[in-house]
């Protein structure tokens, strides 16, 4: 039986769910798209604890309630902005004040409409201490306030040059909340109907009972993005929460669901070859699902042990194994989906146990003892993994498992810690009481390196943060603060570049494989498109008759 | 009245066993309460604090959780971010539909297969034997999903998710073979009673002395048995639930537990004491209908 979502929505974990950018969108287009229908899509993860998407610690959230939330602006595939609620932008020249003109014609389904004060009230709302914000607020960065010019103008201040606040926006965790019903308590925007202007109106929401949504007939301010104008065209659509692989994929071959999240790897090629059915894949930008050594202490604090243990081991026939092709072999900390993704790191490294073997020589690890793991003065070769298995998907534990006896190819003794609640795995983790630790981190943008490798994102006891290798390098950290001051992006390209080359030079990321969103649907279903990370959007999707 | 006092008592035990297990639990008692819940800022935390009245010595604290309790206010599920009582509330009917209509099922069954295959030929008692067995041994996850591919994938009758027949009977399949079982075993035993021998010479038909003589003795231990098997059906929703897809109960404890959501887990602890008690007492009344000889006692 596997765990309930409820389980995982712990902050480090919550990255892992979402994913992409590489295949088509829905079935290939050209015919004329119909109106009418219900679409029923079955995912495997529901927003246990929180729907309303700037509270929400589950990423999820943003799935749940993107067809009833629009936002100020839409990101593309290619990374560049483009209007939706704002129909334009500037920019300061110090890169903190951000003025927006809106729409004057979008009202909220509550009847109120949209303006500048909207914008106000929601990004306040995510700001606000009393919200508890989980993970837009790490978005929103040094926000300071929002200025009401006047109506249709808003001007967005930050304490320091922040650049990457339009990529952040344009996520369905800053989807414009009605005024109106923010004013609720922040528990009962949790567990009630989310209030937005979007394509979609919500009908019913419950715990376990997933979502249901009927079209906004006067909807005809879509994101630049979309592929039509006006209503969404479908009448109905329906998320229902099946968390079963084997009830999804069989509620999808028989016919009872028009779509399903998360197809199982193994199941990928029979859904492919059913004639019936299409799996569209999506990959997740920001960071991998990663392994990371903890660089402050034991035998990962010399930089020859960690290039050992990831050159070392075969990463790719494991991962090419286990997961049948359809998540790829991770080589560097980004997601080649990733805005700023530096291709690079491919060719950085590469599997060489010959090599590994030579340098664990070189460290010192020269003796083997009875059971064939590495000492060094008598002291084996062990690296204690702060691993959570019950927070484990995509089958991560069975892959942690066979790393394990890859690693002792190499001589070296790889430990799980004691972290079987997520109360000591949690406590592990911050306070650094691990040599080995796991994590994906999706952001749609190169600034998840920022949260991965700045010394300000070291977890620690009084602040969370994900720099799970404990990484502290003035000169990455330097580069990772001038990326938020520069605009033109190829400057900003090239100094994450070099923070990219940096961590595979120093072996500061392990890197596993790039997630990919897996969507099962029927032949009949066209023009599902895709979020900046990687959940399916159905605004332009369709039912043929 | 006596029944009544008992009653009171089990789940005055029930109430107390929760409280004790929450304060015996290793780390600090507002911790618990907080559980996994994501964001409890300190201040928030002084409120629970507050609210829940820790920082009073444990007897007044026990007391007023007692008080609480009673007035059917459970506390307040901070993973959830609604009352208790509103998370039961929302998932108990569910829960109750998918037992009650499997133990039906189960009763139903059992009647009807007891009357027809005890003392009957070896060959069909034998089957029904075996098939019984087989229905208390088989895994009930693994049953849901055979159901599934079955009924709703293949023959398109029933939803893939959701829908109450198909996990009722995937819930009814345990509880049915054992219910058979003591049915039959007790008709058998009945049947070989000098008294069957009375009224079939007093002509009755072999149907006739089954339903109306044989039933009524074997009756008594199923009676029980159908008492504790709801508790066990409850239990066994858990899993029905999860593979069904259904909201209820099952998934609300499931995730309090991962979530370590205490307020919620006492309050499932507490509503599944309840039903226990309620169905012994209905187990009771039962016995009094179905047996006459316990009427003469004096009414309590």
């Amino acid at each position: 039986m596997r765990t309930p979502p409820g389980a995982l929505l712990v902050p480090l974990l919550l990255a892992v769910a979402a994913c992409g950018s590489t295949t088509a969108s829905s079935t290939a287009t050209g015919a004329k798209p119909v109106d009418g229908g219900t679409l029923t899509y079955a995912v495997n993860t529901e927003p246990t604890t929180c729907l309303d998407p700037h509270q929400s610690p589950a990423d999820v959230a943003g799935l749940f309630t993107r067809p009833a939330l629009d936002s100020l602006v839409a990101l593309a595939a290619d990374g560049t902005i483009h209007p939706w609620l704002a129909t334009s932008w500037t920019v300061s020249k110090d890169l903190q004040t951000y003025t927006f003109t809106l729409r004057t014609d979008v009202r909220f389904s509550d009847g109120t409409a949209f303006d500048a004060n909207a914008v106000k009230a929601n990004l306040d709302h995510i700001a606000a201490p009393a919200t508890k914000s989980q993970l837009a607020v790490g978005v929103l960065g040094p926000y300071t306030g929002t200025t009401v010019v006047n109506d249709h103008t808003a001007e967005v201040h930050f304490a320091r040059p922040y650049s990457a606040f339009l990529a952040g926006l344009a996520t369905a965790y800053f989807g414009i909340e009605s005024p109106a019903s923010l004013k609720q308590p922040e528990a009962t925007l949790c567990s009630t109907k989310v209030i937005g202007s979007g394509p979609f109106i919500i009908d019913s929401y419950g715990v376990g009972q997933g979502i249901s949504f009927h079209r906004n007939p006067a909807y005809h301010w879509g994101p630049q993005t979309a592929a039509h104008t006006g209503p969404a065209h479908l009448e109905k659509l329906t998320i229902k929460l099946v968390q079963e692989d084997s009830v999804r994929l069989g509620g999808l071959e028989s016919g009872q669901f028009d779509a399903i999240a998360s197809v199982p790897p193994v199941s990928v090629a029979t859904v492919k070859a059913n004639p019936q059915l299409n799996v569209l894949t999506r990959q997740a930008p920001g960071g991998n699902y990663n392994y990371y050594p903890n660089t402050t202490r034991g035998p990962f604090a010399d930089v020859r042990v960690r290039k050992a243990f990831r050159d070392g081991i075969d990463f790719k026939t494991i991962i090419d194994r286990l997961y049948f092709g359809v998540f790829q072999p991770a080589k560097g900390a980004l997601s080649p989906a990733t805005t700023g993704y530096d291709h690079t790191v491919e060719t950085q490294w590469s599997y060489n146990q010959a090599e590994a073997n030579q340098l664990l020589d070189q460290a010192g690890y020269t003796t083997k003892d009875a059971a064939g793991y590495r000492t060094r003065n008598g002291q084996r070769l062990t690296v204690t993994w702060n691993f959570f298995k019950a927070g484990a998907r995509e089958q991560r534990d069975t892959l942690a498992t066979q790393i394990q006896a890859a690693a002792k190819q190499i001589g070296i003794d790889v430990e799980f810690g004691a972290t079987g609640t997520v109360g000591q795995f949690l406590a592990a983790f911050v306070k650094g009481d691990y040599d080995l630790a796991d994590t994906s981190w999706q952001r749609e943008d190169a600034d998840s390196l920022r949260t991965l490798f700045a010394t300000g994102s070291i977890p620690t006891p009084a602040k969370f943060g994900i720099n799970v290798a404990r990484y502290s390098n003035p000169e990455v950290d330097a580069w990772l603060e001038q990326a938020l001051a520069v605009t033109d992006p190829a400057a900003k390209a090239a100094l994450y570049a070099k923070v990219q080359q940096r961590v595979n030079d120093d072996a500061i990321v392990f890197p596993v494989y790039v997630f990919n969103y897996v969507l099962g649907e029927q032949r009949k279903v066209h023009g599902i498109g895709w979020e900046p990370q990687a959940y399916p959007l159905f605004y332009d999707a369709w039912l043929a008759k | 009245m006596k029944r009544l006092a008992l009653s009171a008592g089990v789940l005055w035990g029930a109430v107390t066993v929760a409280f004790i297990a929450l304060h015996l639990a290793p780390g600090k008692v507002v911790d618990l309460i907080i559980g996994n819940s994501p964001g409890v800022t300190p201040a928030v935390r002084q409120q629970i604090i507050k609210d829940y009245g820790l920082d009073r010595p444990l007897l007044v604290q026990y007391v007023s959780y007692l008080e609480h309790v009673l007035r059917g206010d459970l506390g307040h599920s901070y993973r959830l971010q609604i009352p208790v009582s509103r998370a039961i509330g929302d998932a108990l009917p569910a829960t109750l539909a998918l037992t009650f209509t499997a133990i039906g099922l189960a009763l139903i069954f059992a009647l009807v297969v007891a009357v027809l295959t005890a003392h009957r030929r070896p060959w069909l008692r034998g089957l029904f034997s075996t098939a019984e067995t087989i229905g208390v041994s088989i895994p009930t996850f693994w049953f849901g999903i055979l159901l599934l591919t079955v009924f709703s994938f293949t023959l398109h009758l029933a939803p893939a998710a959701g829908g109450l027949v198909l996990p009722a009977i995937a819930l009814a399949v345990a509880p049915a073979g054992m219910l058979t079982q003591v049915l039959r075993d007790g008709l058998e035993n009945a049947l070989d009673e000098p008294f069957i021998v009375t009224a079939r010479s007093r002509g009755l038909g072999d149907f006739a002395v089954r339903l109306r003589h044989g039933l009524r003795h074997a009756l008594l231990p199923a009676i029980t048995l159908t008492g504790w098997l709801i508790g066990l059906t409850l239990g066994s929703a858990v899993v029905v639930e999860q593979v069904f897809s259904r909201p209820g109960l099952g998934q609300l404890a499931l995730g309090a537990v991962t979530g370590k959501d205490m307020p919620v887990v006492m309050g499932v602890v507490l509503v599944v004491a309840l039903v226990y008690v309620i169905a012994s007492t209905v187990v009771d009344l039962l016995y009094r209908v179905v047996d006459p000889r316990l009427r003469t006692e004096a009414p309590s």
